[in-house]
């Protein structure tokens, strides 16, 4: 199933966005520079949130407020990086499809916002008996995506 | 010059061998140094959209710092120890890259932001604690620092992709 998307990857890299981001170290710098900001606001906030499920948060807040207040900034963070990671992917596709860091990446993306959207969501909106649990799993999937990006620059494919 | 026979010196240490000639190594010093930007980032960010007023409107300013202050402190320790270790294996290098010296140069400013935040107006906090809407200059000293972080993070990044002074 993966050998018929590297078509897909190549035609992307070669259309004129990617060719462009590509010849422009300027233009990636900036990209990457956006989608680390994007990085540190989400996990800013939504470490602050599952602290405070743990009970680790402000003293006498719960932490259906704390996620109240913070999830616009979680989901600018969000917004941040999947605008700029897919501009970053046209210019290294081909490199991407052959890395498996990124395979990884994608894999815990799509689990993470899956989870992040319905179970984590439910235990931010009330009280809720497994949230130490839910928060701790929300931390590790995040740092999981974290460490995965970081890995597809560190690997190189063979 | 003499920082520059520094630098030489540096990289000519064992240690500076070792880290630059290690793959593995260079990448988990990397790997660690960019989670504790993005931690201390992602720390000061809550901070200052405390102070400008924008988020965690309902928790005092005091309580945000009780909290958030000793997590971005470990996220320093983490950034400045890897990035320490990194500035070794590379010291000439550095030495010749402009983004290094605005990076420090911001670091400094940032650091000096958050000193006159603590000795200035932080000292009334009792005064605007609760308030949703902190004082001007305290939105002054977190917008400043927001400008400062995200320069800080750019800076890191052109360090690998801008080019160094004539290396002759």
């Amino acid at each position: 199933m993966m050998a018929s998307l590297l078509p897909a990857f190549e035609w992307v890299q070669q259309t004129y966005l990617g060719e462009t981001i590509r010849h422009s170290a300027a233009l990636i710098a900036l990209l990457e520079i956006v989608h680390l900001i994007g990085l540190a606001l989400l996990i800013g906030t939504i470490l602050m949130v599952d602290l405070s499920l743990l009970g680790l948060g402000f003293r006498g807040q719960p932490a259906t407020r704390v996620a109240r207040e913070l999830k616009p900034f979680t989901l600018l963070g969000l917004t941040i990086m999947l605008a700029s990671g897919p501009l970053i992917l046209c210019s290294e596709a081909v490199r991407c499809y052959k890395t498996p860091a990124f395979w990884v990446k994608m894999a815990l993306l799509a689990i993470a916002i899956a989870f992040h959207f319905t179970i984590h969501r439910r235990v931010t909106l009330a009280e809720h008996p497994h949230a130490r649990l839910v928060a701790v799993l929300s931390l590790a999937l995040w740092f999981g995506v974290a460490l995965a990006g970081k890995g597809i620059a560190i690997f190189q494919p063979a | 010059m003499f920082l520059l026979s520094i630098c030489q010196w540096v990289d000519s240490t064992r240690l500076s061998a070792v880290i630059r000639q290690s793959n593995w190594l260079f990448s988990t010093l990397d790997t660690i140094h960019t989670l504790g930007i993005v931690l201390v980032a992602g720390t000061i960010m809550l901070m200052d959209l405390r102070l400008l007023g924008l988020g965690l409107r309902s928790v005092p300013v005091t309580q945000v710092v009780a909290r958030i202050v000793p997590a971005t402190w470990a996220g320093f320790l983490l950034m400045f120890l890897s990035g320490s270790l990194l500035f070794l294996s590379e010291a000439v290098k550095m030495y010749y890259s402009p983004a290094f010296r605005i990076k420090v140069l911001l670091l400094a400013l940032a650091g000096l932001n958050a000193l006159i935040f603590h000795l200035t107006i932080y000292r009334d906090v009792a005064n605007w604690d609760p308030a949703s809407a902190p004082p001007a200059r305290a939105q002054l000293a977190g917008l400043l620092s927001l400008v400062f972080w995200i320069a800080i993070i750019a800076a890191g990044r052109a360090i690998a992709y801008a080019p160094g002074y004539d290396l002759g």
